[in-house]
């Protein structure tokens, strides 16, 4: 299996959602992330959702594991993660702060 | 995909030693949990799984929580089944590590892991999968049950898919379950323990099959060493079935003399303890026995903990107890061991191996009491139990020799240990007496054969070694200078004796002789009194008649007739 290839094409997105399917921590997940899109009014910012029942190998691609999983990019490439279902609205917000331009 | 449903079908590991503990294998479509502490081997045991498993034509997944895929590959190719693992195409390794600086903001599950393996799963048959250090997952959860729900939730996908898993986690190192896995040791079927404990600075490690449900399994910590081959766990030996028929045939121990005192010499296949003080002659003892199996043209292997091939050939020579041709002949194999190099488990494998390769007829270990030094007593014990059980299997005849020594109770114990298990037991000792050594033997024991309770002399020589009869004196046994001054001391008494009676003899004789000559003596005295005696009344009769012829001179011219 080749990783590269079923990467997203640049530009990557600067988030992006893994979920499974609509089992409750995902579900929950996204509705606490667009709630805190919105209430940082970050309206213009639109995550990428992967579901991985639907696309397995990203799993592997992004070394997804736990989820459902938040992935930040940063302007320079750099990932950050948050696990979880976003339920913990301080610790969300201090991951989506300063958020870099965007380029999707 | 499953045959039966319900039933429990096991898969070999390929690893001898965990099939042989499980009777059979893990079980298939099931997740084993993998416990032990840091170095335990838990990796290691993954990886031979998979390698095994590949090497048979199988397939793998192996997801890592902790290693990189670079050090996983290192890791295995440190093995000799590592290279064909890793230039195999039939496994894949999933680099499932956690970012460093991961955050939580609530509760996660664990689905992407299983969508992962359902990935990789689908391009290969029946693969295993093996998940190690899976507690670098569930320790970032806040719960404990949720922990233990996601465990059940990969065993039931497990289920589902038909996946035999293997699951690995740390322990503390006083084997406590950190919180995060207690509870799923209880909830998965098969627990597998590993630990790693340190003694006298080297690192033992053991296995135990801490359950297996639904299955009978060996109990117990078992000895497990991780070699070149990867782990390997010495198999136990069922003495219930042991294939060796009982042998009446007897095998000599290269002296004659010790042949005649066991009924005829040792039983094929029986086991002989040589014990003693050290210089005793026990290698001695062993290596005559060694040299008269290959005399008899068979196979004798001689483990040594205590010399070297050179010297030990050399010094035997001295004593007509020579190796070397059997050596040349491949009839003799000598292998020094050194016992605190190593933990007494790959002592065992290593010995075994020997034995394996060699077949020999009689095994010599010289001193097994050294064994001790590899580990605890208690090791050395079940060590010593093993290995001749595992000759006594082969129908090998085996003697061990063992160290007696006041100072050395581990040593001393493991000689009343093996004592137990010998056969013929056969004890080497000193007596000091005039200021001289000599060595004696005894017979302690010797199962189903009347033997001679005396102790003999054994003797060194030119000539080889021989025994020598006692000398008995009192309660006491004699030997050496003493033995052979005692018997000279005897003779000089006997002369003595016998000069004494033959001059008592010739006093009596004397006086009887003087006795005699009294006799005569007085024989002689008695007569002369006797004729004095006669004279003197003639006389006096005579002194008679010439007083009456003057009395009665009328009556002289009638009497003259008379007066003659």
């Amino acid at each position: 299996m080749n990783e590269e290839i079923s990467r997203p094409e640049s530009p990557v997105p600067r988030l992006m959602l893994f979920v499974t399917g609509d089992a409750p921590r995902s579900v929950r997940a996204r509705k606490n992330l667009s709630g805190a899109l919105d209430k940082l009014e970050l309206d213009e910012v639109t995550p990428m959702e992967i579901d991985l029942l639907d696309q397995p190998e990203q799993t592997v691609a992004y070394s997804v594991f736990a989820t459902p999983a938040l992935l930040r990019t940063d302007a320079l490439g750099e990932m950050s993660v948050l696990y979880g279902d976003l339920s913990d609205e301080d610790k969300l917000h201090d991951f989506l702060q300063n958020l870099p331009e965007a380029s999707d | 995909m499953k045959n039966k449903g319900w039933q429990l079908v096991k898969r070999p590991t390929g690893i001898a030693g965990l099939d042989e503990m499980t009777h059979g294998g893990l079980p298939r479509g099931q997740t084993t949990l993998v416990v032990g502490e840091m170095s335990a081997g838990k990796t290691v045991l993954g990886l031979q799984v998979l390698a095994s498993a590949i090497a048979e034509g199988g397939s793998g997944i192996f997801i890592s929580f902790e290693e990189s895929p670079d050090q996983i590959r290192r890791n295995a190719d440190s093995f000799d089944w590592g290279q064909a693992l890793n230039e195999s195409k039939d496994w894949s390794i999933v680099d499932a590590r956690m970012p460093l600086d991961a955050e939580h903001s609530g509760d996660f599950g664990i689905e992407g892991l299983l969508a992962a393996i359902q990935s990789k799963a689908s391009s290969f048959r029946d693969p295993w999968v093996v998940i190690d250090g899976v507690d670098q997952l569930l320790q970032r959860q806040s719960d404990r049950i949720r922990a233990i729900d996601q465990i059940r939730q990969l065993n039931e996908c497990c289920e589902r898919h038909d996946w035999t898993m293997l699951l690995s986690g740390k322990v503390g190192i006083d084997r406590v379950a950190p919180k995060f896995l207690e509870g799923i040791e209880f909830m998965l079927p098969t627990v597998l323990n590993l630990y790693a404990t340190t003694i006298d600075g080297r690192l033992h490690r053991y296995i135990r099959v801490g359950k297996y449900r639904g299955s009978s399994h060996r109990e117990g910590d078992m000895p497990m060493l991780i070699t070149d081959k990867g782990i390997q766990i010495p198999a136990e030996i069922d003495t219930s079935s042991t294939s060796s028929g009982i042998v009446d045939e007897r095998v000599g121990t290269g002296i004659p003399r010790l042949d005649e005192l066991l009924d005829g010499g040792i039983y094929r296949g029986s086991s002989v303890l040589i014990s003693g003080r050290p210089g005793t002659a026990k290698s001695t003892l062993a290596a005559s026995f060694a040299e008269a199996a290959a005399k008899r043209d068979e196979r004798a292997l001689y483990i040594s903990f205590d010399e070297l091939q050179a010297p030990f050939v050399r010094n035997l020579a001295s004593i007509d107890i020579h190796l070397q041709q059997h050596i040349d002949d491949d009839k003799f194999r000598f292998y020094a061991r050194t016992s605190s190099t190593c933990v007494i488990a790959r002592h065992l494998l290593e010995i075994e191996a020997l034995i394996d390769e060699f077949e020999p007829h009689i095994l010599v270990i010289d001193p097994v009491s050294a064994l001790a030094k590899a580990g605890s007593p208690e090791a050395a014990r079940n060590g010593v139990e093993q290995l001749l059980t595992y000759a006594r299997m082969k129908g090998i005849t085996s003697l061990v020799t063992s160290l007696t020594s006041d100072d050395d109770i581990e040593q001393e114990s493991t000689t009343g240990m093996v004592s137990t298990i010998a056969d013929t037991w056969i004890v080497l000792g000193y007596h000091m007496r005039g200021g001289e050594r000599n060595r004696s033997l005894s017979i302690v024991k010797s199962r189903g054969s009347g033997h001679s309770n005396q102790q003999r002399e054994l003797l060194l020589s030119d000539d080889g070694v021989n025994l020598e009869d006692i000398y008995e004196f009192g309660s006491d046994v004699l030997m050496g200078t003493a033995r052979e001054q005692k018997d000279s001391e005897e003779r000089r008494e006997k002369a003595r004796e016998e000069l004494e009676r033959a001059e008592r003899r010739h006093e009596l004789e004397r006086r009887i002789d003087e006795a005699r000559n009294q006799a005569e003596r007085l024989s002689r005295e008695l007569e002369l009194e006797d004729r004095l005696v006669r004279v003197l009344e003639e006389e006096s009769n005579r002194h008679a008649r010439s007083i009456r012829r003057r009395r009665q001179p009328e009556a002289r011219g009638e009497k003259t007739g008379d007066d003659k």
